[in-house]
């Protein structure tokens, strides 16, 4: 089946409306990549994920009527795949494996920066850097309660606008924000840490 | 400006959405304190090396769930096919009655004054729409109200601009 025939994500939500032959195989082909990662972002099991992905791609074929042309189609996508995972979450212990209070910046009673401060910005811009930064990013990522979570890896990761992510989560743009800013202020102390221990040892 | 306040600002200075003199305040502060220059570059590092590293934050899927998926997606196809066709009749039957509702209601002089409004400056813009409604009005049929696939198509949208719960026609 060629990909041509599916220009756009339009046509091929038609051709899904429709039944054609081979357009279900496009959908997952374009998104089941995008569709596993978010939902083992949200999920952090890959069990769940992959059960969690079924459930996406059932709905969008089941749902392709109601789809509205209004919105982006990933975003459409991605919103269910974040309600799905959502509901999946729901009733399950969530597993808050750190207070993200004790990793915010530290001030003086008048508002100064408490302790000293590195600048480790051009340290972490060095390629053989890449992997093992990655890999803390991800691991730092995780431990984040799925509230900051889901934001960050849209936002930061994914690389969306704060109104994208807004209308994917359905919720409003300074919430958005704010979880945005909380999550990378976490990072940035972790990362800190991290980086500086690694400099010691 | 205070750290402390700065620290707070920090991702609507990134964004670009702060107002001019703010930023020059926060700008200012940056020149002067090198404890919150080292921490907005590091701030600033964490989204772009998060963006800048993605393919190695995301998960992967492997070739096995990825086959699972696939061959799930076929069976459900085999399997479900009534029931998706059931429920794209049903949506279809939905939209058709909305739409045969909302054409009854402004051919009758019937439509909520919001809608009036959406109603009327599209049809003044869409001669399709506009036409048709204006025959029916002159003719005075008011059981009509299943329009041409184009024009129900431009009505569905036009109710889809309506706030939730919005009641297109009086009661
Ligand atoms: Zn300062
Ligand atoms: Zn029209």
């Amino acid at each position: 089946m060629s990909a041509e025939r599916w220009k756009d994500d339009e046509a091929l939500l038609e051709s899904i409306r429709k039944g054609v032959p081979g357009a279900a195989d496009e959908l997952l082909r374009l998104y089941q990549g995008k569709i596993f990662n978010l939902a083992m972002s949200i999920l952090k099991n890959e069990s769940d994920a992959e059960e969690a992905a079924q459930d996406v791609f059932m709905t969008v074929i089941r749902k392709a009527d109601t789809f509205q042309g209004n919105s982006a189609f990933y975003s459409w996508i991605y919103r269910i795949c974040v309600n799905t995972c959502l509901m999946r979450l729901r009733g399950k212990r969530r597993n808050e494996t750190v207070s993200i209070e004790e990793f915010m910046p530290v001030f003086t009673d008048e508002g100064m920066h408490a302790s000293p401060m590195d600048d480790w910005s051009k340290e972490v811009e060095r390629d053989a850097l890449n992997e093992e930064l990655g890999r803390m990013i991800r691991k730092y990522t995780e431990e984040l309660s799925e509230k900051y979570r889901v934001v960050f890896v849209l936002s930061d990761v994914e690389g969306l606008s704060n109104e994208e992510t807004a209308r994917i989560l359905g919720l409003t743009v300074p919430a958005i924000k704010s979880r945005l800013h909380r999550a990378r202020l976490y990072l940035r102390e972790q990362l800190s840490r991290y980086l500086r221990e690694g400099k010691a040892g | 400006m205070i750290c402390k306040e700065l620290a707070y600002m920090l991702a609507d200075y990134f964004n670009g959405s702060m107002d001019a003199r703010l930023r020059e305040e926060l700008d200012d502060h940056l020149s002067r304190c090198e404890p919150c220059a080292a921490f907005t570059k590091t701030y600033q590092a964490v989204a772009d090396r998060t963006h800048s590293l993605r393919r190695h934050i995301e998960y992967e899927i492997p070739p096995e769930v990825s086959k699972r998926l696939e061959a799930f997606i076929h069976a459900a196809a085999l399997k479900y096919p009534e029931k998706v066709r059931e429920y794209r009749d049903q949506v279809e039957r939905d939209r058709r009655e909305k739409v045969a509702d909302l054409v009854r209601a402004a051919t009758a002089g019937k439509l909520s004054s919001a809608t009036a409004l959406l109603v009327e400056s599209h049809c003044a813009a869409c001669p399709e729409c506009g036409g048709y409604l204006a025959a029916l009005r002159e003719t005075g049929t008011t059981q009509a109200g299943d329009p041409p696939e184009g024009i129900r198509s431009h009505l569905i949208a036009l109710m889809q601009t309506l706030p939730p719960g919005e009641e297109f026609f009086l009661a």
